[in-house]
């Protein structure tokens, strides 16, 4: 026996140990009455009774048709208007690294670049002033400044969409 | 006393094949349990008699009710063993409801009056120790005889006899030592008789 408060001497712990071991091995010669037949035929006319319903049966398929309906909403849901300048959803990783930029800005109606295969992204350099050309808003004052930015190409070289570093 | 093996799945096996109605698959489980429970069964009454009705009402159960057994909460063996118990504390009656605060925190105090003094099992037991101590354990407050009949004289772990006793496995451990510490107690006459003899 062990446990962790004994009120008994380590020998007097192994003496009674001893002694109910005898009682064990006296107590292992003892074998039950045979009634197994009894309990067969018992068995035989016996339905066991049907497992009732665990208590919180419903809430495995509660939770599956609300995983469903959040998906359906979440793929259903209204796309943004493609002829606004919008932003899309920005990449899981960046060329830049880590740090998250923000997100792109389309530059082509958002099917288009949908429908795009081969698209690419190319960290570059440009003038301010080309951003004038894309219909964003540009401070005469720094339209000579370069400014760092990450473009989506289509596989034929056209700009897609762009996002500013800095 | 040695309780059947802890490898669930085998038994697993078989007590699925019992729920869909094999008949041999019940048969080889009891025979796996009987003894274990007709033992422990013994140990509570004290008869024979007793003893084998409680085996019965126990596989009776067994094979009426055998969606009670949830095997995430332990052993076959010890669920059979909490039915045995149950059954064999109902037979005994009341006198096993002495659990009361104030008695258990009076550990020195002993009731003669729980003692068994001529039982079949006397009978059974030949040797001498075994009697001794046998009596020693029917001598034991319900409470401190419980736990010792679970966890020392049946095998059961700390957890399954806080499990069938309804107690935390603390209270386990504690009742534990107790009944050994008075187990110790009620047997120390026995042993200076021995050393006069000698």
């Amino acid at each position: 026996m062990t446990t962790e408060q004994s009120f008994l001497e380590p020998g007097q712990n192994t003496l009674l140990d001893l002694k109910l071991d005898e009682l064990k091995r006296e107590l292992s010669d003892m074998h039950a009455p045979d009634m197994e037949a009894a309990l067969r035929a018992r068995f035989r006319n016996t339905k066991p009774d049907a497992q009732p319903r665990p208590r919180l049966w419903w809430m495995p398929p509660l939770a599956l048709a609300a995983t469903i309906a959040m998906m359906s909403w979440v793929i259903r849901g209204p796309m943004p208007d493609a002829t606004s300048l919008v932003s899309l959803a920005p990449p899981t990783t960046t060329i830049e690294g880590d740090r998250d930029p923000g997100p792109f800005l389309a530059l082509q109606p958002l099917d288009r670049i949908a429908s795009e295969s081969g698209t690419r992204v190319v960290a570059t350099e440009f003038p301010r002033a080309l951003l004038a050309d894309w219909g964003l808003p540009v401070s005469p004052d720094r339209a000579g400044e370069p400014v760092r930015a990450e473009m989506l190409y289509s596989a034929d070289g056209e700009p897609l969409a762009v996002r500013l570093l800095n | 006393m040695t309780m059947p093996p802890k490898d669930l799945q085998p038994e697993l096996a078989l007590l699925a094949r019992m729920k869909k109605g094999d008949e041999d698959a019940f048969a080889e489980l009891y025979r796996r349990h009987r003894d274990a429970v007709y033992r422990l069964a013994m140990l509570y009454s004290g008869s024979t008699a007793h003893a084998a009705d409680v085996t019965q009402e126990t596989f009776v159960h067994f094979m009426t009710q055998p969606h009670q057994y949830d095997p995430l909460r332990g052993t076959l063996a010890a669920w059979l063993c909490g039915i045995a118990r149950n059954l064999a504390r109902k037979a005994v009656g009341g006198r096993e409801d002495a659990t009361d605060p104030e008695v258990m925190a009076d550990d020195t105090s002993l009731h003669e009056s729980h003692i068994d003094r001529d039982t079949p099992l006397d009978r059974i037991l030949k040797g001498e120790v075994a009697e001794q101590v046998r009596r020693a354990v029917a001598g034991l407050k319900p409470h401190y005889r419980d736990i010792l009949i679970l966890c020392e004289l049946s095998e059961l772990s700390y957890a399954e006899a806080a499990q069938v006793a309804g107690i935390d496995i603390g209270t386990v451990r504690s009742r534990l030592s107790r009944a050994r510490a008075q187990l110790a107690q009620r047997l120390a006459p026995h042993d200076l008789g021995a050393k006069e003899a000698v």
